[in-house]
């Protein structure tokens, strides 16, 4: 393993100095949706005034929303991180040198995938926590109780289940388009895509009222893992080093 | 008796059906350097990944320093370094940058000694923390042997070392790698450029998918065009085609005041052919043999392996 961490470590280096993309993802992003979310908790006013099931339904809408961010952080942050991975070394034509050492291709790829995980799940960890600072104090007294009550679990779930899975899923089908793909900015938009069918569950989730229930969080954090292991097995192909070396281009 | 570094028994590669490398056998000895010539496309970079433990062989084995590389592709790994014909540096990090991550996969430590030593080796000291992509293309070649040279191979492989550097760069990398061979390390350098392979090489190889022919630039000039002596005579003589009359003499080309002849034995038939010319009123300036270079050699052997 002490390999694959000279590997993460030398890709956070690279990331730091990336370009604009990787900070609008790993910084801007969170801070913006932060401010949404503040900005939605000041717009439905006072909370305390509100009748019991009215609260429920405000409540149980804005944490569908809220939780419907901490979905998407992990799968848009590694997205960045990946293709860059990929891209820039093959765009520096660093892979052939990196081979040459007594690197294993599974070290590689094994960096490569924690490299773009731990930032996405960390980020998400973070801005939770943050999320949880702030909307903690700005709900009345009493309130925040209620609120983990009902979406406790489902944002546990989210964080320890489904964010990692999530995060691991993006970032191995953006490593594999990558492979494939000649540019960054093609890799970068074909691989958003892979957002799409997960953002389109979440959303139709909301609207059936069906976001928040631990079952159906933990129903499509199962299918990821599903994913995820055939995922794995492309990757494995993708990542022999006779691959790399003479179809990577 | 020398130690063999390389040795190569057999050694085949196919890719999708294509035939890259077709039984190769080679010995290349500790202390040597190797030249590897051939024409692009000619199997000399799959050659060097197969010897390296990058990829492995279809057919024949190879072992570097006496370990196989296709039982210990990794310990090959950790025995060789490699200059790849693109530097493939990380051009966001730093000069020290680079070499630093490449000293921890090789888990050099202390690493900072070994380091500084390339670094100041190569004159890059003063720059070690500028991002590479500051850095001359030069200077980008120089960075990239002194990874390769980082964890002190017994073998080095070097493709194209000096391709695309200005005549400066390429002089001062030549430098290089005339002075590595002095500290006794195993060279085997794949190169275009003929000039250089002459200058620096103890042995060349040809390739063109097969080995082609193995020898020290002199043998192979010698197997080609040895038994071609060239006369430098002070005016031309006349219809000397018909008067020179020597059963010996397998050739002879007439350049005004130059012959060139081909003989059986210049060594035995020189002074015969020097009293023939005497007699036949030549004043003759200079005897030497034909001064061929090692692109003749090579041309014409890659010609041949064509027809």
């Amino acid at each position: 393993m002490r390999r694959v961490w000279v590997v993460v470590l030398k890709e956070w280096r690279e990331a730091l100095k990336g370009g604009k993309l990787l900070w609008v993802g790993t910084v801007a992003l969170p801070v913006i949706l932060l401010g949404i979310s503040v900005y939605m908790m000041l717009s439905v006013g006072d909370l305390s005034a509100l009748e019991d099931e009215d609260l429920k339904m405000v409540l149980h809408t804005l944490f569908s929303v809220f939780l419907l961010y901490f979905m998407l952080f992990p799968m848009i942050i590694p997205n960045a991180i990946s293709v860059y991975a990929i891209m820039s070394e093959k765009e520096q034509k660093s892979l052939e040198p990196l081979l040459a050492t007594p690197l294993q291709t599974w070290e590689l790829f094994l960096a490569k995938v924690l490299s773009a995980v731990i930032p996405a799940v960390v980020i998400t960890w973070a801005t939770f926590g943050v999320f949880v600072l702030i909307v903690g104090q700005m709900l009345p007294a009493g309130l925040w109780e209620i609120v983990w009550r009902d979406f406790g679990i489902a944002a546990l779930v989210t964080l320890v289940l489904f964010a990692p899975l999530a995060s691991v899923f993006v970032t191995m089908t953006s490593m594999a388009i990558a492979t494939r793909t000649s540019d960054a900015r093609s890799a970068q938009l074909l691989s958003s895509f892979v957002v799409l069918p997960i953002a389109l569950w979440a959303l139709v989730s909301i609207y059936q009222n069906a976001l928040l229930q631990p079952a159906n969080l933990v129903g499509v954090s199962l299918l990821l893992l599903g994913l995820n292991i055939v995922l794995l097995k492309i990757a494995v192909r993708l990542f022999r080093r006779e691959e790399i070396l003479t179809r990577w281009r | 008796m020398a130690t063999c570094a390389i040795l190569a028994e057999e050694l085949s590669r196919r890719f999708d059906g294509r035939l890259a490398v077709d039984r190769l056998s080679l010995a290349v000895y500790e202390g040597e350097v190797f030249g590897f010539l051939g024409p692009n496309g000619a199997g000399k970079t799959t050659t060097v990944r197969m010897l390296a433990g990058l990829i492995a062989p279809t057919s024949g084995r190879a072992l570097i320093a006496g370990v196989d590389v296709v039982a210990e592709p990794q310990r090959v790994r950790s025995l060789v370094g490699v200059l790849t014909e693109s530097p493939g540096l990380y051009e966001k990090l730093s000069v020290w940058q680079n070499l630093q991550f490449y000293a921890d996969l090789y888990g050099l430590a202390p690493s900072t000694p070994q380091i500084e030593r390339y670094l100041r080796l190569f004159d890059l000291w003063e720059r070690r923390f500028d991002p590479v992509s500051a850095l001359s293309k030069g200077m980008k070649q120089k960075l990239a042997l002194a990874r390769s040279l980082l964890h002190d191979p017994k073998v080095l492989f070097l493709d194209e070392p000096t391709a695309g550097l200005d005549p400066e760069a390429a002089k001062t990398v030549r430098d290089l790698i005339a002075a590595l061979s002095q500290e006794r390390r195993t060279i085997f350098l794949c190169t275009h450029n003929l000039h250089e392979a002459e200058q620096l090489c103890d042995r060349i190889g040809l390739i063109k998918q097969r080995l082609l022919k193995v020898g020290t630039p002199h043998q192979l000039k010698r197997e080609l065009y040895g038994h071609q002596i060239v006369v430098d005579l002070k005016k031309p003589l006349e219809s000397l085609d018909s008067q020179l009359n020597l059963p010996f003499v397998k050739g002879l080309r007439v350049e005004q005041t130059r012959l060139v002849i081909e003989l059986e034995n210049p060594q035995e038939q020189n002074p015969l052919l020097v009293r023939r010319l005497v007699e036949l009123g030549a004043e003759i300036q200079f005897v030497r043999e034909a001064d061929r270079s090692l692109e003749d050699v090579y041309l014409q052997l890659v010609r041949e392996e064509s027809l």
